[in-house]
């Protein structure tokens, strides 16, 4: 694959693939690599005193899996579930969760140089969580760093869900 | 606008001032006869409104290149130069992300950050002439000698979550993405006017930083005499205004301040 010989090519600057879903009319990336499969939105239980971000949980296979509203998450407007939604699991500091999105895109490739950093003003927290922004196909995609979506005490308040 | 209406504009760039107001000082160096100057403003301001067309022109163009998906234009003119004097306002570094640039504009900007001790910034030692524009229905001018360029905001503006209520958003340019500041509500956050998100149409940006300011209309670039200014003495609570034109109506911002300010807030900024 032409993608593999460019990474081969230029260790230096590295190509990622990222997998794109869009949230409220935007577009975001997560890395390929933290990402394990990509369902149909299919019915959440929720769970009783589970944190405002937790939408609930789902039987994947047998394995329980946590749903994060990932709108809630990003303090972003709450939205009705389409044919389009879907849950993405992703499995992060050793931990399975699915992430729920108004719809999945497609897998770009990057180039780490291509990545630019965010700006980082106002006192929210979940500024944290954007890893950085380029801009691909004409639009601009906003990169989420993963490892930083749950705090230590979050993924142990899940653990106990 | 009416007389009322200039009344109560005054009272708010009184108050932005924060201090009761002195008679503005307006000493021009060479007393002339008032219906000659007038003639002379008259014909400054036909040359500047050409002078902010030709502005005008070029960001159109600019459009043109990075939103192809848009209706052909009828036909493709060269991108118009910009006049000599102006040339300042208009140069950015292609690339804002570069350090070996953004060192380079670095010293410039120090500079221009000094306030000298006759309590007039760096870039108003002498004459000086400054762009002005809409926010809101305020009227704001802004030194050329501290813009970068002016881009029309267009649906690319791309938001980000998490941040401070005034950062509008992305806006990609040739010149690499702007960090588009909402104008209104960092200006005057006791008096948004949630419209302004649909009304802004441009975005001027801040030379030697990767931010700029959104407005609603861009007006005529003019030229002014230090003394015109009613310089600002306390500048605490406002860092960003450098002081009011009462000529004008509007109030006068310190862009390299703003611009320190911006970059300052910028929790991710090296």
């Amino acid at each position: 694959m032409a993608t593999n010989a460019n990474q081969n090519h230029n260790a230096d600057d590295p190509v990622l693939q990222w997998v794109t879903f869009r949230l409220d009319g935007e577009t975001y990336g997560i890395n390929v690599m933290q990402v394990q499969e990509v369902l149909r939105y299919s019915e959440i239980a929720p769970v009783p005193g589970a944190p405002a971000y937790v939408l609930g949980i789902i039987n994947l296979r047998g394995n329980v899996v946590t749903v994060i509203d990932t709108r809630h998450r990003f303090a972003l407007p709450a939205a009705e579930v389409t044919d389009n939604t879907r849950i993405v699991i992703i499995e992060t500091d050793n931990h399975v969760i699915g992430i729920m999105v108004d719809s999945v895109a497609e897998v770009v490739y990057l180039r780490q140089s291509e990545i630019e950093t965010a700006p980082n003003v106002g006192n929210e927290e979940s500024a944290k969580f954007i890893q950085g922004v380029c801009h691909k196909n004409d639009e601009l995609l906003i990169l989420i760093e993963l490892n930083k979506l749950l705090t230590n005490e979050e993924w142990a308040e899940l653990d106990e869900i | 606008m009416t007389h009322r209406s200039d009344e109560l504009l005054q009272d708010y760039l009184d108050d932005l001032l924060g201090s009761e107001a002195p008679p503005v000082q307006v000493a021009p160096r060479s007393p002339a006869p008032e219906e000659h100057r007038e003639a002379g403003v008259r014909d400054a301001n036909a040359e500047k409104q050409r002078q902010l067309q030709k502005l005008l022109n070029s960001a159109k163009l600019q459009v043109a290149q990075v939103a192809p998906q848009s209706p052909p234009e009828p036909e493709i003119k060269e991108p118009v130069p910009v006049p000599s004097e102006l040339e300042p306002a208009v140069v950015v570094p292609e690339d804002l992300t570069q350090p070996e640039q953004a060192e380079a504009v670095a010293q410039v900007l120090d500079e221009q950050l000094q306030w000298h001790v006759n309590g007039r910034p760096h870039w108003a030692q002498d004459e000086f002439e400054v762009l002005l524009f809409k926010v809101s229905g305020l009227t704001l001018a802004v030194p050329l000698i501290t813009l970068g360029q002016i881009q029309p905001l267009t649906d690319e503006l791309t938001p980000l979550f998490g941040q401070a209520d005034w950062f509008m958003g992305l806006q990609p340019t040739p010149s690499g993405k702007v960090r588009t500041v909402n104008t209104a509500k960092f200006v005057m956050p006791e008096r948004y006017d949630p419209e302004f998100v649909k009304t802004a149409q441009y975005v001027i940006s801040i030379n030697g930083v990767p931010w700029g300011l959104a407005v609603d209309k861009v007006e005529q670039p003019i030229r002014l005499n230090p003394e015109d200014v009613k310089w600002r003495s306390e500048r605490g609570q406002r860092p960003w205004l450098a002081g009011t034109v009462k000529a004008h109506m509007c109030a006068l911002l310190d862009i390299p301040q703003m611009g320190h300010l911006l970059t300052k807030a910028d929790k991710n900024a090296g």
